[in-house]
């Protein structure tokens, strides 16, 4: 990778307004001042016609602001040529926009083939993203968007607007489009990305759970596109500064805090695994009181097959993946502890399994853990 | 019915006059959208010109073309220039048609993409706009070819017409060879581009064949 390259972005006193409207125009933003430092995601959240979208898009100056200026490492982005201005930030949208007729490679060397790189350059720097977002390079490098899925689509937008390693991304509702499950993924691997790209990142949702989840920093414009309150996710949700807010990000606020700590903040509790082909009787004598006398099952890479119970084991001869009762929900280290309490109690199991990035078994989370720790956060909050 | 020997004796003329079927055709769709083409860019982004211009085009579509060519004659004699006119005036409202269709086709999202990715107006136009119009804007000239090859027959009536001067030499001098020869040929010629077209739009947007799993 090369050197990390990130950008402070500025708003000073940024305005939009549509003349012949009242204030309330939608998409109007009203005198809009705050900065993102570099290598932070912010994330401008509020309702609809909040003007979040239209912030956004005078960065790139898809929108021209009516007064005030953006700041681009101290320089105003009214100054520069617009295209040389847009080539310079990476931007990923709901529809991901790609182009129909060029392949996911193509799509991918955009900008660098409109800074002019020499074609060698293009071709491994689009097998170097389509590795970095998940997508083997010889399997995609390519195919027509149109034979991708949802989430691979959203994954080659995400390696498209990072082509040539902008030191500034915007980003509309990037996961909006895709469903619950590939969401949940994309968001992680997107703050996994995150940790070595540190990249400045503007963000657009108009939802709470996935601004608290995706921001360094949250911006909570209000109808009129007036800045409600700008802080840190922990500050909004502890000391909302309007009842505006405090509406927005909603009465269930203590279980929003869950959102803003993760499965790697527990203690994880060790799981008790046997192999496939273990000789049932040694698996008998271990000593799996911890969850109810279950062992689980993992393949040889040390991945999880399933649970069985002290019924299903046999009383001698190998293990077999047929013995193994349905999974408990899979949980990443990164995954919120909101996502993951969700998640067990739609599975209707007490017990999550936590897997590394290989799939392997890191051990194990409960549902009682998991309120234990925000009874703790919220009287450590109180006190 | 068909007679060898005549098709032999007049095989200098038959080719000759498939030849300038074929160019009055190629001509005619060329300009066609050559004319159309500049006419949609001038167009496209105006709300108060498409309407006025677009319309024209359809009126222009439905003269019938004996009138029109006995309006044309007074003006500009019996040229090739006549020819053409009429022959180019009858492509404008399929091609420009087919045109914007095309352009309003690409999806926003695409478009959005490209300005945001820094693409210039000019580069956008023909390496994104163009290339995804495409399909339809090659539907557009296979149906306005057909369309021409059969009305360059009516251009007989100023001394063009290819095939169709082969027809009304038959009818003529009463040789049924000659009118079969003229028909079939004109037929044919219709078929082939036709078919062709239909192949070319297929092979110009390899993308839309690739909804694999």
């Amino acid at each position: 990778m090369s050197a990390i390259r990130a950008a402070t972005v500025t708003f000073d006193h940024v305005s939009k307004r549509y003349p012949g409207t009242g204030a309330a125009h939608p998409g109007a933003v009203e005198d809009l001042t705050l900065e993102v430092p570099a290598g932070k995601i912010c994330v401008l959240v509020g309702p609809s016609g909040c003007g979040k979208t239209t912030s956004l898009k005078m960065v790139n100056r898809l929108i021209e602001p009516t007064s005030g200026r953006i700041l681009i490492d101290g320089a105003d982005a009214a100054e520069r040529e617009v295209t040389d201005l847009r080539r310079s930030i990476g931007y990923v949208i709901q529809q991901v926009g790609l182009f129909p007729h060029q392949t996911v490679g193509e799509n991918v060397a955009t900008v660098p083939r409109l800074l002019g790189w020499p074609e060698d350059r293009r071709r491994a720097r689009v097998d170097e993203l389509l590795g970095l977002v998940g997508l083997e390079p010889d399997l995609h490098r390519d195919r027509y968007p149109a034979a991708l899925s949802g989430g691979e689509r959203q994954r080659v937008g995400v390696a498209r607007a990072l082509a040539a390693d902008p030191p500034l991304m915007l980003m509309d509702e990037p996961f909006g489009a895709v469903d619950p499950i590939v969401r949940e993924r994309l968001q992680n691997e997107f703050l996994r990305l995150q940790d070595s790209l540190a990249k400045t990142i503007l963000f657009v949702t108009h939802d709470i759970d996935e601004a608290i989840k995706m921001g360094d920093l949250i911006a909570v414009l209000e109808a009129g596109g007036r800045l409600a309150q700008f802080g840190t996710p922990d500050e909004i949700l502890a000391h909302p500064a309007s009842e505006f807010v405090g509406r927005f990000v909603g009465a269930d606020r203590g279980l929003k805090r869950l959102a803003l700590a993760r499965v790697r903040d527990l203690v994880l509790l060790p799981a008790v695994t046997a192999q496939l082909g273990d000789d049932a009787a040694r698996v008998r004598r271990l000593d799996a009181s911890d969850s109810a006398g279950f062992v689980l099952l993992v393949d040889d890479e040390g991945r999880p097959i399933g649970w069985i119970g002290p019924r299903q084991l046999p009383d001698s001869g190998g293990l077999a993946a047929a013995m193994a009762a349905p999974m408990s929900p899979l949980l990443d280290r990164r995954t919120t502890l909101k996502d993951a309490l969700a998640m067990l109690i739609d599975a209707e199991v007490q017990v999550g399994i936590v897997v590394d990035e290989r799939g392997s078994v890191a051990g194990l989370v409960t549902a009682d853990e998991i309120t234990a720790y925000a009874r703790r956060e919220r009287e450590a909050q109180t006190a | 019915m068909i007679r060898w020997d005549v098709v032999q004796g007049n095989f200098p003329l038959i080719a000759s006059k498939l030849v300038e079927h074929l160019a009055l055709t190629i001509v005619a769709v060329g300009l066609g959208l050559v004319i159309s083409a500049l006419a949609v860019l001038a167009i496209r982004d105006s709300r108060r010109l498409i309407g006025p211009v677009t319309g024209f085009f359809s009126v222009v579509y439905t003269i019938p073309s004996l009138a029109l060519l006995a309006f044309l004659v007074p003006i500009t004699r019996l040229s090739f220039l006549t020819a053409e006119i009429a022959l180019v005036g009858y492509t404008l409202f399929i091609l420009t048609r087919n045109l914007l269709a095309g352009l309003a086709s690409v999806p926003l999202d695409a478009l959005e993409a490209a300005d945001a990715m820094g693409y210039g107006r000019m580069r956008r136009l023909w390496q994104v706009e163009v290339p995804l119009a495409l399909p339809l804007i090659v539907a557009g000239i296979r149906i306005a070819t057909v369309t021409t090859i059969g009305l360059v027959m009516v251009t007989a009536l100023i001394g063009f017409g290819g095939l169709g001067q082969v027809m009304l030499r038959g009818y003529n001098f009463r040789n049924d060879t000659l009118v079969l020869v003229g028909f079939v040929l004109t037929v044919a010629l219709a078929l082939a581009a036709d078919l062709g077209l239909a192949w070319l739009g297929r092979t110009v947007a390899p993308w839309s064949r690739a909804r694999i799993g």
